[in-house]
């Protein structure tokens, strides 16, 4: 079987003995939106990390749209085999915005389309600019990031991953730096790439948005998936205690109806 | 003491000032541009070179930053020609030995510069796909020069203070020339605390150019 997004026998630890995810298999179809929730220091953000290509993974492979990408390789204690062309369809959005501060929003935008993939200036401005349109930021565009709030970084960072076309967003706790009354215009662009069934993986400790985002929910602790279920089904009827543990405690003052 | 006739003192002693003023410059200058380059090529020696390098590297900073800049001086005017058993040139031993000193104390500043850029810095190139043929000169390169002109430029002002010292070889700069005249002339209060103002006047400017470029530029980009 073939999927959109196949992850298998993935192993990675930091100096081979702190072991962070272990054996990881895990497939995803196009459209889908599968938001991973667990405790910290469960392996959420390193696997983001590692479908990213940013991490050097100990085992497994990774495939997007049945091309492997990135290969763990037993020769070299350094590096993976990673295939470049193909990992640059998969986008990413950090915790910390890491906008570059030394360049406006329109030049955070246009750098990679122009130096990296040979897009002409006034294409890429072009197209930048109708992103910004789109997101409300459209005044924003001589700014620079450090003169911009949370909210609005965020935005930023997510239309750069956007305007290189990714098949597959990835969004590594994207509010979680974020002022509590920013959230909403941040998750606001999430939910309407949603709408247009962006393919997405989202690590977040926002429960509520999790049950409004996904299509799939993962439960992963200690490194492995315990329960990979519906979001209907992980938050009002886990099967695992160790989810329903979890959500518990997660939500001891909310309820999620 | 009256302000007019040491005003009109000093005067008479413009020209031998001025040449000493411009020796200074000079030798501060060359100091500036090589020091500079060796400085970078140190730091990112120190940052990804070769094992062997990188030890060659620290200890030349070490040394450099452990010792005082007269010795260094006088070694490079008195020593290393002895055991090379040749002329060196008093020009070229100070601007040598300014460098060097130069050289160690910018590679500090552009080592924490490269530093403070950090690893998310790095994963958003690769999120990218930016290969380093982009995000060393567009993404790193810029970032490094930004953060590290503060300090650059207070190393400058340590360097053409510490320049002074070249008097005590025997190179004609501005300290020296003033210390001529005060002695000739037996009037060292007008000619040395004219000499400190020229000094302070040029170092200040300096001063005052980071703390504008800092509130300004590096406040507007949150750097």
């Amino acid at each position: 079987m073939s999927s959109f997004l196949n992850v298998q026998g993935l192993r990675k630890s930091f100096g081979g003995h702190l072991v962070v995810l272990d054996d990881i298999n895990f497939q995803m179809e196009a459209g889908e939106r599968v938001v991973i929730i667990g405790p910290s220091g469960s392996g959420k953000s390193t696997l983001l990390r590692c479908v990213m290509g940013l991490e050097k993974i100990d085992k497994g492979r990774i495939e997007l749209e049945g091309a492997r990408y990135i290969e763990a390789n037993p020769k070299s204690k350094k590096d993976n085999f990673v295939d470049i062309p193909v990992r640059n369809k998969v986008g990413m959005v950090f915790q910390h915005y890491t906008l570059f501060p030394h360049l406006t929003v329109l030049g955070n935008l246009i750098l990679a389309p122009m130096r990296a993939r040979g897009e002409s200036r006034s294409s890429a401005t072009e197209r930048a600019m109708q992103l910004l349109d789109r997101l409300g930021l459209k005044s924003k565009a001589g700014a620079f990031p450090g003169m911009l709030s949370g909210g609005q970084k965020q935005r930023v960072a997510i239309a750069r991953a956007l305007l290189l076309d990714p098949k597959i967003m990835l969004f590594d706790e994207v509010t979680s730096a974020l002022d509590p009354e920013l959230v909403t215009e941040v998750e606001g662009v999430m939910l309407e790439l949603a709408e247009q069934k962006m393919s997405m993986m989202i690590v977040t400790h926002d429960m509520w948005f999790a049950k409004r985002i996904a299509t799939r929910v993962i439960f992963s602790a200690d490194g492995r998936i315990i329960e990979d279920a519906p979001p209907a089904k992980m938050f009002t009827n886990p099967s695992e205690p160790r989810t329903a543990d979890f959500l518990k405690k997660v939500l001891h003052v909310e309820t999620i109806s | 003491m009256n302000i007019s006739a040491a005003l009109d003192f000093l005067w008479d002693y413009r020209l031998a000032l001025s040449i000493g003023l411009g020796n200074t410059l000079y030798f501060t200058a060359f100091g500036l541009a090589f020091g500079l380059a060796i400085g970078f090529l140190v730091s990112v020696v120190r940052q990804a070179g070769h094992p062997v390098l990188k030890v060659i590297a620290t200890t030349y900073v070490e040394i450099f930053r452990g010792t005082p800049v007269l010795i260094q001086l006088f070694w490079f005017f008195f020593c290393l020609p002895a055991l090379l058993g040749m002329e060196l040139g008093n020009v070229f031993s100070t601007v040598l030995t300014l460098s060097l000193y130069m050289g160690a104390i910018s590679s500090e500043s552009f080592r924490a510069a490269l530093k403070s850029i950090g690893t998310e810095q790095r994963d958003a190139c690769i999120a990218l796909g930016l290969p380093a043929r982009v995000s060393v000169p567009y993404v790193m390169l810029p970032q490094t020069v930004l953060r590290a002109v503060p300090t650059l430029l207070s190393n400058c002002v340590t360097l053409f203070k510490e320049s002074a010292l070249v008097s005590a070889v025997g190179m004609a700069d501005l300290m020296y020339q003033g210390q001529m005249i005060a002695d000739a002339t037996a009037r060292p209060i007008e000619i040395l605390t004219a000499t400190a103002l020229i000094y302070f006047i040029i170092a200040f400017s300096v001063t005052r150019i980071v703390s504008f470029y800092e509130r300004g530029y590096l406040a507007r980009m949150r750097l």
